[in-house]
């Protein structure tokens, strides 16, 4: 659903120009602002400024009408300057365009300049022009460009003063009253621009004064020309509207841009600059601040590492909360802005990358021109601890319970929003405690009901109550909806839900098939029972694959026909092809001892039906012994059409169709060729006749109560676009499931070097699909595994073999950091081949954080379960559990490669000369 | 009158003589109260009006929880009236309910340059894959209405393709010279394509429509309890709270009742022509307005049982709240007050601070046109002027098979003769000689004002609350009420009243004056002066 949302937005999490405009003139001394266009422009401004800054805030209008759109606005401007000019009496007057005035295309820089030949004895009066289109951006780019049109329109001063400009961003009054105070404490001479500190954040006093009396004076302006300096706090404002960039380049005033001093680094920073610039070293008071801002970031460390936020706004604001974020350990999980702004995805990822591939984590995310139902659904996804922006964030925090740290503009649901602070080690010091309180208090009112789920609830009676709890909730949730106002609509919630119960039902029905005679099973109870068509079957049945079909009639470009069929098999590993007869006693002989085999499986090394004849007999040879075990067979579907109707009649329950695409231009980037009835066709013919062969028969099967799934190969800018059109096809047919799986590039075919596809950009692609058919999540490519049960055949023989531990995700590659690992897959190396043993359960040691060396007591665990293992092989491993492992005689291989090469190259360095395999020696580098 | 000029000498000529126009001096000029209202905004003036889009989609669309309301134009609009007025819904079972999220078409440059009709549509797609709405509307903003895009054409598109229900409202705000130009087209278009589309099977004669009520802070909620217990059935609410299927059932209702006349009047007038519903004006907020009310309704039902149960209620409800009132009463009695705010409630609130023997000095609207000020019995004078006249004026005929009369014509001709139905009075009679009426009182003449008048308290909004509050005078927001409410009926008063008095007696005013300064400040004008 995430992403479909191109034209609506859902909850904006931005606001027009103006607002931005409004603001930045808010900051200059006897200045007021008129909008030029309709006067709900100026009210609804005014009405969301004065809610977050607890002030009047005065914004005119010229008030356009439906006659001035027509005829032009320029009476109803210059009529508008006059009464400002008449009941104000401001100094500088701002005015804006809006929608309204940029579309009937108002010259509002002419409209001033007769303004002033009509009216002479108003030069005195500085009239700023900024063009500001609702449509043209949003209030950040509003802000930053009224300043620059602000500093192009003032007449300058040239003459050198020694002075120093400071430009800010959108800070609070309060910010600004302390950015005062630092330049003070260093006797600096500077003028502040623009300055919003008094003007929206002034105190009670018996005369209140209409027109600002406060903010930067319009003659300190003037002199921003002849300074020493321009010290720029905005670090994404655009270059070509730079203040400081502009006075450097017309003015040679050399311009230093740095971080709005926020967090310990650019406070640091700013101070150090101060003290640079002044010759004045940093004060006491300033060292005692910031010491007292490191103290709180060790106090605070232990929570805030727990801290998974989700930080939103102005792209400055975002920036600055991020750095804070990043050196307290704070995970920006999701990070967005409302407007576009280039470079902001680079920045923030630059800032977050090491912290994020510290904690492990590779699901985040970076966006731009975000609304607040996007955040929503990431925060959700993501599993966000904490919020951090402004108050329209607080629906999304409401619903889902997670607490919101205020700061930003606007704060309209609570008061004193132009007194929060995140400027100077004070300011950061309340920003950080604000967040490490959210995570303590969610650690106060949580963890006994973490607690009790991890520590004190058997899994069975859990569950059951979990069930209990969450239709507790459903009521709960009813009972609101009908007695108190009641806010939103959960749209996914009621899909969630469902799919959840399916995958409890189907637990359910396993944990009821192992205590029952298993005899005549229907269909739906040996899905139940089969690994990979039941989530909870994986883990407790066992499959066998039979290697008795090596020839293929379809070419795949992913493919290299000297390995067996890379969809099929783990790819890179070739089969010993056993005949029927062989199979046969292979089957007993694993029957024997795998209690749990339910399912036997031909899957290649080619296609299976492609060798019928031998498939056929296979399975009547085994049926004949067994009548109850599950048939289960992988196809490309070529020859479908023609077999369905035997393979029902041999009892096959479960087949698998590997589908590619449905479109044949797509099909014919795919397949080389297909061999179909002795003849080979190229092209987009062979890919239409094998995909309506694979269409016609999955229905066929289908139609006949047969459980098919379909494999999608998933094919960056070949097939990614157009698979959740295969899914709704694969839907249609009747199939149950789709298994979407990533490429594993083969060295030597087509497809050696496509991109790959990310977990994220799967996962995404599974979801997506998911909401049309039920997809394959659990799925750990687990096909071959019950292969495994070969291992203890052949243990049999004399030769010496050589157990490894691997720290892997799925089998696939090793890609898991030991300390991360909560199982270990166990393959055994003998005869120059590796074999897939089992896999072992493990308690993870390491959580990521905390200090890995001091978990004697796990690490001695995974000796134990390891003991009978020669060496280790894992992605990355900590300098402790390494000098353990070898002092118990296990060998550590740190690699990253496919399991079975690395398994290789590692048995061939134990083994020390089974088989040279120099070349392998390259990519592997042996710390033990 | 003196007071008036002092204000208006700041301006220059011209705009003196249009503003002195819009300031009556009650009972104290030779013009017989008459007023100038319902015009253009002087540019420049900061003014506390709204748009035309304010007053379609943020007052009347805007509460109706499950209409799906899209605004089309650039994302500013639509931010700015997400959530902004404090209009109350609860969410039935299998209802939607909308009213906490904003929906725009976010328009960029290039779809003002190319035109924004295909975005809309898309947004449309979007929506309907999304949250499978059954009633869309579109509201445009300025930008749309010059670029050409036909959003009618859109909604008709989108009623075809999805058989749902979609309304365009082409309520730019450029249009009319307020809020109130985007009522009436609201009204036109919930006319149009809404009301009369019901088929609920009502069984209670005593039924009624609430028009005008917005339900904020849960104030239509009160009416309703009130109503209900006297055994009225409130069919629809006009919009606070309401869903569709509520709207498209009004036709058939025996009464409509009118709280908020401006915004609300067109469907009032066009139901009553086409269904035959007469419209009665009343006021549920100040205990002495609901009691008329209640016994005016009851006397157009013209029922003894009812009559003996609305008199029932009424000595009950009092009974409730008596003890209360006395309180109140003796905490707030000869405190002054100035209202400016809407189009009726600057009139409606004078009841409630009656009540408690607080004199109003100055009251205003932001939209009202003259007849909420001098009464309709000035209709016939007003002249359309060019803004007026580019807002449709729709007219229709009786409806042949929905038509229905529950008095007979001469029953209901006798009550418009008493002015019972059919008829509002507007402010100024319940306004006394020597207060100020002003419309459209903008930024510097409130501070003005406030100055010279020092009433005790200033019931706005949020844009002027602040500018009273730094002249030391207590403000109280009518718009919103300060996350308060409900304010209406009987137990609605008690709650205002112990906002006021908790305004004014805040330990914080007393404060105001530094020990280190002499000079008093607040010359006696709030509670707790004592302190000073």
């Amino acid at each position: 659903m995430k992403g479909t949302l191109v034209n609506l937005n859902v909850n904006p999490c931005k606001m027009c120009m103006p607002m931005g405009v409004a603001t930045a003139f808010y900051g200059i001394k006897k200045c007021m602002t008129i909008l030029h266009g309709s006067q709900g422009c100026s009210t609804y401004i005014r009405r969301h400024m004065a809610t977050h800054y607890n002030e009047p805030v005065d914004i005119a209008s010229s008030s356009l009408t439906e006659e001035g759109t027509v005829y032009g606005g320029e009476r109803s401007l210059i009529l508008g300057l006059l009464n400002l000019i008449k009941v104000y009496e401001p100094e500088v007057i701002g005015v804006a365009t809006t929608c309204l005035a940029e579309t009937i295309g108002e010259d509002i820089s002419r409209i001033i300049n007769k303004f002033y030949e009509q009216y002479p004895e108003h030069k005195k009066v500085t009239i700023i022009p900024v063009s500001s289109a609702g449509y043209g951006g949003t209030q950040f780019e509003g802000y930053s460009n009224t300043l620059y049109q602000i500093i192009k329109s003032v007449p300058m001063d040239t003459r050198k003063n020694g002075r120093v400009n400071i430009v800010t961003g959108m800070l609070s009054p309060a910010d600004i009253r302390y950015l005062k105070e630092v330049l003070e404490s260093f006797q600096i001479d500077y003028i502040l621009f623009p300055d919003l500190s008094e003007n929206l954040d002034g105190g009670y006093h018996p005369n209140y004064d209409k027109l600002p009396q406060k903010g930067t004076d319009i003659k300190d302006i003037a002199q921003m020309a002849g300074a020493d300096y321009t010290i720029e706090l905005t670090p994404f404002v655009e270059e070509s509207i730079s203040v400081g960039t502009y006075l450097q380049e017309v003015y040679n005033v050399p311009c230093k841009k740095c971080n709005p001093p926020v967090g310990l680094r650019d406070n640091d920073y700013f101070i150090q600059l101060l003290s640079v610039i002044t010759k004045i070293p940093v004060p006491r008071a300033l060292k005692e601040k910031r010491a007292r801002l490191l103290d709180a970031m060790i106090d605070g460390h232990k929570y805030n590492s727990e801290a998974r936020a989700v930080i939103y706004g102005d792209p400055d604001f975002v920036y600055s909360s991020v750095r804070m974020c990043v050196e307290n350990g704070v995970v920006p999980i999701v990070t967005a802005t409302g407007t576009l702004c280039s470079g902001f995805k680079d920045m923030i990822l630059m800032e977050i990358k090491d912290l994020m591939d510290h904690y492990f984590i590779d699901r985040y995310d970076i966006l731009e021109d975000v609304d607040f139902q996007t955040l929503e659904e990431l925060a959700k996804e993501r599993k966000a601890n904490v919020f951090i922006g402004n108050s329209d964030g607080r629906r999304m925090a409401e619903k889902l319970g997670v607490d919101l740290v205020r700061r930003g503009f606007p704060i309209h649901d609570r008061v004193g929003g132009q007194r929060l602070r995140m400027v100077g080690y004070e300011g950061s010091l309340t920003f950080l405690d604000d967040i490490t309180n959210v995570i303590i208090g969610r650690k106060e009112t949580g963890f006994r009901e973490e607690l009790l789920k991890l520590y004190y609830k058997p899994e069975g009676t859990y569950q059951a109550k979990e069930l209990g709890y969450d239709e507790l909730e459903d009521s709960i949730a009813l009972t609101n909806g009908k007695t108190v106002e009641s806010e939103q609509k959960d749209i996914n919630s009621s899909a969630i839900k469902a799919s959840e119960n399916r995958d409890r039902d189907q637990d359910a029905l396993v944990h009821k098939n192992t205590n029952r005679n298993m005899k005549e099973k229907t269909i739906e109870e040996k899905t139940a029972t089969h690994p990979c068509f039941s989530c909870g079957a994986a883990h407790q049945y066992a499959r066998m694959h039979l290697p008795i079909a090596p020839k293929c009639n379809i070419s795949c470009n992913y493919c290299v026909r000297k390995y067996d069929c890379p969809n099929e098999s783990r790819p890179g590993v070739t089969t010993h092809v056993l005949n029927p007869m062989e199979a046969l006693h292979k089957f007993l002989e694993v029957k024997e001892k795998v209690s749990k085999l339910s399912v036997i499986g031909i899957a290649g090394p080619g296609d299976a039906l492609a060798n019928f004849k031998e498939t056929k007999r296979t399975l009547e040879l085994i049926r004949e012994k067994d009548a109850d075990i599950t048939f289960c067979l992988s196809t490309n579907g070529l020859m479908l059409p023609q077999y369905a109707d035997d393979l029902v009649k041999l009892g096959v329950s479960h087949v698998t169709v590997t589908m590619n695409a449905i479109d044949p231009t797509v099909g014919a980037q795919i397949y080389k060729y297909v061999d179909y009835m002795g003849v080979k066709y190229y092209g987009e013919t062979g890919a239409a006749i094998l995909l309506s062969n694979q269409l016609a028969g999955i229905k066929m099967l289908t139609e006949q109560g047969i459980v098919c799934k379909v494999n999608i190969v998933m094919l960056k800018g070949i097939n990614d676009y157009h698979i959740p059109d295969i899914v709704k096809k694969v839907k249609e047919l009747g199939g149950s499931i789709t298994n979407i799986m990533p490429l594993i590039p083969v060295k030597g075919s087509v497809f050696e070097n496509l991109p790959l596809v990310s977990k994220d950009e799967l996962m995404a692609m599974r979801s997506n699909c998911g909401e049309t058919l039920k997809q394959m999540f659990h799925c750990r490519q687990c096909r071959a595994d019950a292969i495994g049960t070969l291992g203890e055949e052949l243990s049999t023989i004399k030769n010496p073999s050589v157990h490894i531990a691997v720290a892997t995700k799925n089998g696939t590659l090793v890609d898991q950091h030991f300390g991360q690992v909560s199982e270990l897959y166990i393959y055994e190396y003998k005869n120059g081949a590796s074999f897939y043993k089992e896999r072992r359960p493990i308690k993870k040691y390491c959580d990521g954080a905390s200090e890995c060396n001091n978990n004697e007591y796990k690490i001695k665990a995974i000796m134990e379960a390891i003991s009978d293992c020669t060496a280790v092989i894992t992605m990355r491993i900590g300098e402790g559990p390494k000098n353990q492992l070898k002092q118990q005689g296990i060998r550590v291989f740190t690699m990253y490669d496919r399991v079975e090469d690395c398994v290789l190259q590692a048995a061939a360095l134990i083994t020390d000369g089974i088989k040279n395999r120099k070349k392998d020696k390259e990519v592997l580098y042996d710390k033990a | 009158m003196k007071e008036m000029n002092r204000v208006l000498d700041h301006y220059n000529s011209k705009v003196y003589k249009n503003r002195k126009e819009h300031m009556v001096a009650v009972g104290n000029n030779d013009n017989n109260n008459e007023i100038l209202a319902n015009v253009r905004t002087i540019p420049g003036i900061i003014t506390q009006r709204g748009c035309c889009y304010a007053g379609c989609k943020g007052v009347v669309l805007g509460p109706i929880k499950d209409a799906f309301i899209i605004t089309h134009g650039p994302i500013g609009c639509a931010y700015y009236s997400w959530g902004t007025r404090r209009h109350k819904a609860k969410k039935g079972e299998g209802e939607d309910n909308y009213l906490q999220y904003c929906f725009s078409t976010d328009l960029q440059e290039s779809d003002i340059v190319f035109g924004g009709e295909k975005k809309l549509k898309q947004s449309i797609e979007e929506a309907m894959d999304l949250f499978h709405p059954h009633t869309i509307f579109i509201c445009s903003t300025c930008p749309v209405g010059l670029i050409g895009d036909d959003i009618h054409a859109v909604a008709k598109w989108a009623e075809k393709e999805y058989g749902i229900k979609c309304i365009a409202f082409s309520c730019e705000g450029y249009k009319g010279v307020s809020q109130s130009a985007g009522h009436h087209i609201a009204n036109n278009q919930l006319m149009k394509y809404v009301i009369g589309e019901g088929d609920r099977e009502i069984t209670n004669k005593y039924s009624l429509n609430l028009l005008g009520e917005y339900n904020i802070g849960g104030d239509g909620w009160e009416v309703e309890r009130l109503l209900k217990r006297i055994g009225y059935e409130v069919i629809s609410t006009f919009t606070g709270g309401s869903s569709m299927d509520d709207l498209k059932n009004s036709h058939q209702a025996n009464l409509s009742l009118v709280q908020c006349h401006r915004s609300i009047n067109y469907i009032a007038e066009l139901i009553e022509t086409k269904y035959g519903i007469p419209w009665m004006k009343i006021n549920f907020i100040g205990v002495e307005g609901t009691i008329k009310s209640l016994r005016d309704i009851a006397k157009y039902f013209n029922d003894p049982a009812l009559t003996a149960r609305t008199e029932a209620v009424i000595a009950d409800e009092l009974d409730f709240i008596e003890q209360d009132i006395e309180y109140y009463k003796s905490k707030l009695k000869g405190k002054t007050a100035a209202i400016y705010v809407g189009g009726s409630r600057a009139h409606h609130y004078q009841f409630l601070l009656n009540d408690f023997g607080v004199r109003t000095i100055l009251a205003g609207y932001e939209f009202g046109h003259r007849e909420e000020y001098e009464g309709r019995e000035v209709l016939p004078f007003i002249k359309p002027d060019a803004d007026s006249k580019n807002i449709e004026s729709i007219t229709v005929e009786p409806d042949p098979k929905k038509y229905h009369l529950y008095l007979s014509e001469e029953d209901i001709n006798k009550l418009k003769e008493e002015k019972l139905i059919g008829y509002y009075g507007g402010m100024v009679k319940d306004m006394k000689n020597g207060t100020y009426m002003v419309d459209d009182l903008n930024h510097f003449e409130t501070e003005e004002f406030l100055k010279i008048l020092k009433p005790d308290i200033f019931f706005s909004g949020i844009k002027d609350k602040f500018v009273a509050q730094k002249a030391g005078v207590l403000s109280r927001q009518l718009h919103s009420y300060d996350y308060s409410g409900p304010y209406s009926c009987f137990r609605g008063a008690v709650n205002f009243a112990r906002d006021i008095a908790m305004g004014i007696y805040t330990p914080a005013w007393s404060y105001v004056k530094a020990p280190w300064k002499a000079a008093p400040i607040l010359e006696g004008t709030v509670g707790g002066e004592e302190a000073c």
